[in-house]
């Protein structure tokens, strides 16, 4: 049964516009570690910011995700996964990156050496691993088109059954995150044909 | 699905319940699925109907008739589109384009007869507008803090606890300075916007089993629950802190009033902080 405190929780979010659904996953121990909103939001930014802010004074470690209800038209059409980021994180002191990253309410997080594009490509490969997906392709080149800001970033990936290439591009606000979209991009119809088999 | 013995347990047992601005529900056994019936009477023989009752009604539903999934669509003026899954997993994308905004009860397998998916939405219905109401009867819509309202109610059941068992609790009023320059000035939707973040960084400065509450345009109060006046310094540390980590330029003045030692009248403390607000009206606190 849910606790007071749970279902106001829930109500809180489920008033902040165009949210439709609110999933809540809970560690083991009965803490939430992921809230994931489903909304029809125009403006998804705000919409994760306000999120962030509750879930922050009734569970100050749980991960926020916001997925576009409108995305499964974009899905049909270009096949795109539903894995989300949730961070990304790189370590200046020992370049280090993690990773973490959500697919229907559970998360996974991937570590790697190598500097941010790299490493971001590397640690992205092991978040999906470790949310259990099994990757048949290994790291061929992470590739920024020009050094500086707002350029995409490249990732290949080769198969490992028989030498086909998958290619990946993105472009954010830093080389990790644009290093984690494009191998996500790489993957997606992979991804997508995977779903609810991870 | 209807089991007979569960009919006769529940004979003619009439729920009626009426929402403000809504239709008049009525559940009975007749036509319902007694279960359902027994189920909603079992909750608010505990306590009131809201979104926990929605995800108890899925999983007994789908226990009863063998289901991997279900989800029930609800649309409302009040609240909207709302989605609920079995389990309170999240509806994922596909399936909410599935989904469509169509009220109704989806289930995997698409076995159960229309009649009672039809009662398990109007039960969940009444449950999500139920709790809708409560919630904002209770709180204040820009802030989702407490309102005026249950501040008052708060403040009743702290004096009345403070005059029997001498339990102390600290009243602040907080007022927000030169608010209306900066709402004439930015707008009310920069004034609106502070608020809110105000509330918040209340809502984070407060700790569990204290009020806050917003009690007028600009201004709130917070009971301290177990806290002498000196006390509220802390608080208001931890307020300037967290407005500062907002990035929210607003400043605030303080009154305060300790009970029992003001006072263990409800009245009495609010007309002390009140006046010492005043007093320090135009002494900036940060």
């Amino acid at each position: 049964m849910m606790s007071r405190t749970e279902e106001d929780f829930e109500l809180e979010l489920r008033s902040l516009p165009g949210v439709l659904n609110v999933g809540i996953t809970k560690h083991t121990n009965g803490d939430v570690n992921v809230v994931t909103l489903v909304a029809n939001s125009k403006d998804p930014l705000a919409t994760r910011s306000a999120a962030t802010q509750i879930a922050s004074l009734y569970y100050p470690e749980a991960a926020v995700v916001v997925e576009d209800a409108n995305r499964a038209l974009v899905d049909s059409r270009q096949g795109e996964a539903r894995v989300a980021l949730i961070r990304a994180d790189y370590d200046t002191s020992d370049g280090f990156c993690e990773v973490q990253l959500s697919v229907d309410g559970r998360t996974g997080i991937g570590r790697a050496g190598s500097g941010p594009l790299i490493g971001g490509a590397e640690a992205t490969l092991a978040a999906l691993r470790d949310l259990g997906y099994e990757l048949p392709y290994s790291l061929m080149t992470v590739t920024n088109v020009t050094n500086g800001r707002d350029w995409p970033v490249i990732v290949t990936l080769r198969s490992l059954a028989n030498d086909a290439d998958r290619f990946g591009i993105a472009r954010s606000e830093d080389d990790l995150v644009s290093a984690v979209k494009a191998t996500l991009d790489s993957l997606n119809r992979f991804l997508s044909n995977l779903e609810g088999h991870a | 699905m209807r089991h007979e013995s569960d009919d006769d347990a529940e004979s003619q047992a009439t729920l009626t319940s009426i929402h403000a601005g809504e239709s008049i529900a009525t559940f009975s056994s007749e036509g319902y699925e007694p279960w359902l019936f027994q189920t909603m009477l079992n909750e608010l023989s505990e306590r009131e109907l809201g979104v926990g009752f929605i995800y108890s009604i899925l999983e007994l539903f789908a226990a009863r008739h063998g289901l991997s999934d279900v989800a029930v669509v609800l649309v409302n003026d009040s609240f909207g589109t709302q989605m609920f899954r079995l389990g309170g997993e999240a509806v994922t994308p596909d399936m909410a384009a599935h989904l469509n905004a169509s009220p109704g009860v989806y289930c995997e397998p698409d076995t159960v007869p229309a009649a009672e998916c039809d009662a398990i939405r109007t039960a969940c219905q009444l449950a999500m507008s139920l709790h809708l109401a409560r919630f904002s009867a209770a709180h204040d819509p820009l802030t989702n803090i407490s309102n005026r309202r249950s501040f008052d109610e708060a403040l009743e059941v702290a004096a009345a606890r403070s005059a029997r068992y001498g339990w102390a609790f600290t009243l602040v009023l907080v007022d927000l300075n030169n608010f209306k320059a900066v709402n004439d000035k930015s707008g009310h939707e920069f004034g609106n916007h502070l608020l809110r973040q105000f509330g918040f960084a209340l809502r984070q400065a407060v700790r569990q089993g204290d009020t806050a509450a917003r009690i007028g345009g600009d201004e709130f109060a917070v009971i301290l629950s177990n806290a002498e006046g000196h006390e509220s310094s802390g608080f208001t540390e931890r307020l300037r802190g967290h407005l500062v980590a907002l990035g929210n330029p607003v400043e605030f003045t303080i009154g305060t009033a300790t009970s029992p030692r003001d006072s263990t009248d409800p009245g009495e403390l609010l007309r002390m902080a009140d006046g010492r607000l005043y007093e320090k009206k135009g002494i900036r606190i940060s």
